[in-house]
């Protein structure tokens, strides 16, 4: 009985670590100077002071300082169908998960504070 | 009579004008009571990297963000229970007071 339980708390452990190591894989490092050249694309909307969006208008959302993990969701959200706005799910379906982390990464240092 | 007509339609438009007008202070008690506990009350949410900024963000991004997980263009667990109980005045509100906060988002440098 302890050896069966021994080995059942052997693989509780193990597949426990898989799960961390999965999750740690899949989220890959953001290089914020590959994002400058990969955020090309992004500054036609967002890098305009004040450009605003018709049908429906608003103000396209100022991303300079803004936390990398967040925009990292928002484009896996766009990507998932999780947020409907055509621009942009049509841009975070043709980015790798690599581009949406060095993306995140050169949008989040973009911080006069820093 | 004509001028009538002209004071009538003038304060139908200042009703109209002052309906829609967005007060931070108010704004400022949904952002204590509701938001600031994930995204701070200054809309800084420095602790929590999953939760965006809004201090300084533009306040009509921020009420069609609120919108859309109203009607479900935008779907999160959260933020989906939390817009439930919000008016779209409330929206406006809340919006114009993270709007002028001193700025955690800003506008991209031109380069």
């Amino acid at each position: 009985m302890t050896h069966r339980s021994n080995r059942f708390t052997g693989l509780l452990l193990a597949s426990a670590l898989a799960v961390i190591s999965t999750s740690a894989a899949a989220q890959p490092q953001g290089d914020a100077q590959a994002g400058k050249i990969k955020a090309y694309t992004c500054l036609g909307c967002h890098g305009i002071p004040s450009y605003v969006m018709v049908y429906p208008t608003f103000h396209v959302p100022r991303l300079g300082g803004q936390h990398e993990q967040y925009i990292i969701d928002a484009l896996k959200a766009y990507r998932d169908g999780k947020r409907s706005f055509p621009t942009m799910e049509a841009q975070a379906r043709s980015l790798s998960e690599q581009d949406m982390a060095d993306i995140a990464a050169y949008f989040s240092g973009l911080d006069s504070k820093n | 009579m004509k001028s009538i007509f002209k004071i009538l339609a003038a304060a139908t438009v200042l009703a109209a004008f002052q309906a829609n007008a967005a007060d931070p202070q108010a704004g400022k008690k949904i952002a204590e009571n509701v938001c600031g506990a994930c995204h701070g009350v200054d809309g800084k949410s420095e602790n929590f990297p999953a939760y965006p900024m809004l201090a300084g963000q533009y306040p009509d991004y921020i009420v069609h963000a609120l919108k859309g997980y109203q009607s479900g263009a935008r779907q999160n667990p959260i933020m989906g229970g939390i817009v439930g109980n919000l008016s779209e005045q409330d929206m406006r509100n809340v919006a114009a007071w993270y709007a002028s906060r001193e700025p955690g988002v800003e506008d991209t440098p031109d380069e």
